[in-house]
């Protein structure tokens, strides 16, 4: 017995030393194989961490249709879109804003001396045009009134709305809300991160951050990347806000969505996201109520951003008529939709 | 049975270590967090500049102090404690970087790319070992590197390795400079640093099949020594062909060979030449003609191997990442895949012409084609210079360590007679 347990003691650790360099030789092999020496395999992590999202969008949730034909702009690129009291039209696109009717007639070309950002009209007629950093007014036949003072390499006007004698301002690359007077006089600056006032401050990863003026005298912003729409006093104060980030239709996904919004007639407002391409309706309070157009209706394949340059662009603008007609700038094509509300039944 | 537990607790201590690297982060974390600032651009802290030269300096010390203790002290005690120091030091506090056998590459890319020049400290880390083993043999293997301490420290029940098998194996190591070399010089990349298995134990962190790769290689260690070292190191094979010039170098006795035969199992790296008489007569004739064979088939076998690695462009060619971007963007425009990758969608972004990238890649490709004639020749060169020195034969009458293969590791001391004669000698001049 003795012997025997020698012998298989002998035996036994030259085997396991055997068997368990072979083991690791053989280990090794196959680690060697499965070594990604291109690169092609990715990350090698499952699809538990694949960036699925629900992309299609229930055609019972769609509340509005496409009328007429696209309008075509005549811009390589495009960026803003604002409606008059009268119904005309204003796209801001490559160096200049063009009008248009209704129709879509060109009336009339405003050349600028820069590359427009944002857009609005005021109740006046008075054209104001936000040019990369700073704002330029011009009256309807084109002639610029004033330009106001630049606000430094890094500023970027994304968005201005103007109520009565106030005229407020997005900088997404300052990330602030800039309160002027319509002569151009700098008043406040409105959401920069104060903790003490609970103002958490906006985070703008893409350059997209829009304002709308609603009739409460409330001023409605879009913190992108809180995917929230915050409601600020003329004085800076953060009264509330809605929205929550969600991969479902009720809410906004993606790093930073809604882009722009626009308000109807009942108070609800329009938000417009860009990446899964989706025009979508809320109520006064922020509850969802239904979509406008998918990426189906843009007829671009609906997709989730992967290089920088997709991520910061894309974003489309919409504005809302008296009719509460939505308009919407398709930054891709360069086109113009007009949407309108499917009649009951 | 000690030796079991010793085994068993050394691969708890592999298990545990590996665990611990492999429990970092997998997943990357949310690319946008409320109030997340981007950091301005800096520039690099003045202190890293003095880390670089002071990391010279210890290299500079350390190979100093390992010749001194290879050559006059004789401790192995003193080359083990000095191993450890370059483990925690080169390894663990400096990640394993600067390390020599990377450097190779810098020298390499430098003299290939005009526009790529090489730090000061990295020249430095490329040349002192080497400027070493010409003089003093491999006192970097034995005491500075820091994958060889790693190995050399879970070495605990070392096995022998046939000669044939060893010598076979070592060819890998002359496979995989040349084409560290080839990746180097056309810019692909730098092979050694990207597939060195002991970083991620260095880092705590790294590519799970490396990890799994160096988890294998310090198993194997366990049994056989210093396997990287002796069948994978690239910089292993320069520091062996300098070594076997160098003008001193480790000698197992202090003094004339008694021939006891106490050494001739001592060392784990099988660098122990045993004395060999004089070739037999009957063997002299065919072992002439066997050598006058190869000598004939040396140009042919490097020809060949030239001829086959230059035809294996197309393969080798596809590390360069323009290569692969333009291989990818062919299969996209002609429909032969559907999908895109983010390489494809970020050149396409740029607004590059795909002609143009086609005229880089296959320009790329054909310095492939050049650069796989000397791969491939430089390996048939090695593999029929293995097989001539195997019709050589060579005579001992001592028992000597391998000019080329010894690492200087300083086991075979203790087993020398002589050595302990000249420790007394030595105690007793003290006393």
């Amino acid at each position: 017995m003795y012997k025997l347990k020698c012998r298989l003691g002998i035996i036994n650790i030259k085997y396991f030393i055997g068997i368990l360099i072979g083991m690791a030789v053989f280990i090794a092999v196959v680690a060697i194989i499965r070594l990604d020496i291109t690169g092609d395999k990715g990350s090698g992590l499952g699809n538990e961490y694949l960036y699925e999202i629900d992309l299609s969008v229930d055609p019972n949730l769609i509340l509005y249709e496409e009328s007429g034909e696209s309008m075509k702009t005549g811009f390589a690129s495009t960026h803003a879109i604002a409606l008059d009291s009268q119904g005309l039209m204003y796209i801001a696109g490559d160096k200049a804003v063009r009008i248009f009717t209704e129709s879509g007639k060109l009336l009339d070309e405003i050349v600028l001396p820069g590359v427009p950002r944002s857009l609005t009209v005021a109740d006046d007629g008075k054209i104001y045009v936000g040019i990369i950093n700073h704002i330029a007014v011009y009256n309807r036949q084109g002639k610029q009134l004033a330009s106001w003072e630049s606000l430094g390499d890094r500023a970027l006007l994304t968005s201005i709305a103007v109520s009565g004698s106030d005229v407020f301002a997005a900088d997404a690359g300052n990330r602030i809300v800039l309160h002027y007077d319509t002569n151009g006089n700098l008043i406040n600056r409105i959401g920069g991160k104060d903790e003490d006032r609970n103002i958490p401050g906006f985070i703008i990863p893409s350059p997209y951050f829009d304002l709308v003026m609603r009739r409460d005298q409330l001023l409605r912003v879009v913190n992108p990347g809180l995917h929230k729409i915050e409601a600020y006093t003329f004085d800076g104060d953060l009264e509330f806000s809605w929205g929550k980030y969600s991969t479902s239709i009720e809410g906004f996904c993606g790093c930073c969505n809604p882009i722009n919004i626009a308000v109807l007639g009942d108070d609800s407002f329009v938000t417009c996201e860009k990446g899964l391409a989706r025009i979508k309706i809320y109520d006064p309070e922020g509850a969802f109520v239904g979509v406008v157009a998918g990426p189906e209706q843009f007829g671009v394949t609906a997709h989730v951003c992967t290089t920088p340059e997709q991520c910061q662009s894309g974003g489309f603008d919409v504005a809302v008529d008296a009719q509460d007609r939505i308009f919407v700038l398709d930054t891709i094509k360069n086109v113009v939709k007009i949407f309108t509300r499917k009649k009951a039944g | 049975m000690i030796r079991i537990g010793y085994i068993i607790i050394g691969i708890a201590v592999l298990c545990f270590s590996s665990g611990a690297a492999s429990a970092l982060e997998r997943f990357p974390p949310p690319e946008f967090e409320g109030g997340y600032e981007f950091p301005s651009t800096t520039t690099p802290h003045p202190q890293q500049d003095i880390y670089e030269y002071m990391d010279t300096v210890v290299l500079l010390a350390a190979l100093s102090l390992a010749s001194y203790l290879v050559l006059r002290k004789r401790s192995r005690r003193a080359i083990f404690i000095l191993m450890v120091f370059s483990l925690l030091y080169f390894g663990f506090w400096r990640k394993g970087c600067v390390c020599p056998i990377g450097a190779t590459q810098n020298i390499v890319l430098s003299i290939f790319d005009h526009s790529y020049a090489v730090p000061v400290a990295v020249a430095f880390f490329f040349l002192l070992p080497l400027v070493f083993a010409l003089f003093f043999g491999r006192v970097f293997c034995a005491a500075v590197c820091p994958l060889g301490a790693i190995q050399d420290l879970v070495l605990l029940r070392p096995v022998s390795v046939p000669s044939w098998l060893e010598s076979g194996l070592r060819l890998f190591a002359y496979v995989y400079l040349a084409a560290a070399v080839l990746f180097a010089a056309t810019g692909s990349a730098f092979l050694i640093c990207r597939y060195d298995p002991f970083v991620a134990f260095f880092r705590l962190n790294g590519n799970l099949n490396v990890l799994i790769i160096g988890t294998c290689l310090l198993v194997i260690s366990v049994f056989i020594g210093r396997p990287y070292c002796r069948f994978i190191c690239p910089y292993g094979i320069l520091l062996r062909q300098l070594s076997r010039l160098s003008k001193w170098r480790v000698t197992i006795t202090p003094d004339e060979c008694v021939q006891c035969r106490l050494c001739e199992d001592s060392c784990p790296y099988g660098a122990i030449r045993r004395p060999s008489v004089s070739w037999p007569e009957t063997e002299y004739g065919r072992g002439k003609k066997r050598l006058a064979i190869l000598l004939v088939l040396l140009p042919i076998l490097i020809i060949l191997c030239g001829w086959s690695g230059s035809g294996l462009r197309k393969v080798t060619s596809r590390m360069h990442p323009t290569v692969r971007l333009a291989e990818r963007i062919y299969l996209e425009d002609t429909g032969k895949v559907e999908d895109t990758t983010d390489a494809s969608l970020a050149f396409r972004a740029t607004g590059k012409e795909t002609e143009a990238l086609y005229r880089e890649a296959l320009n790329i490709r054909a310095n492939f084609g050049l650069g796989g004639w000397f791969f491939g020749g430089f390996v048939g060169l090695m593999i029929g210079l293995k097989l001539i020195t195997v019709s050589i034969w060579r005579q001992r009458t001592d028992y000597e360590a391998g000019r080329a293969s010894c690492l200087a590791c300083g086991r075979c001391f203790k087993y020398c007679p002589m050595e302990h004669a000249r420790l007394n000698k030595t105690k007793e001049a003290l006393v």
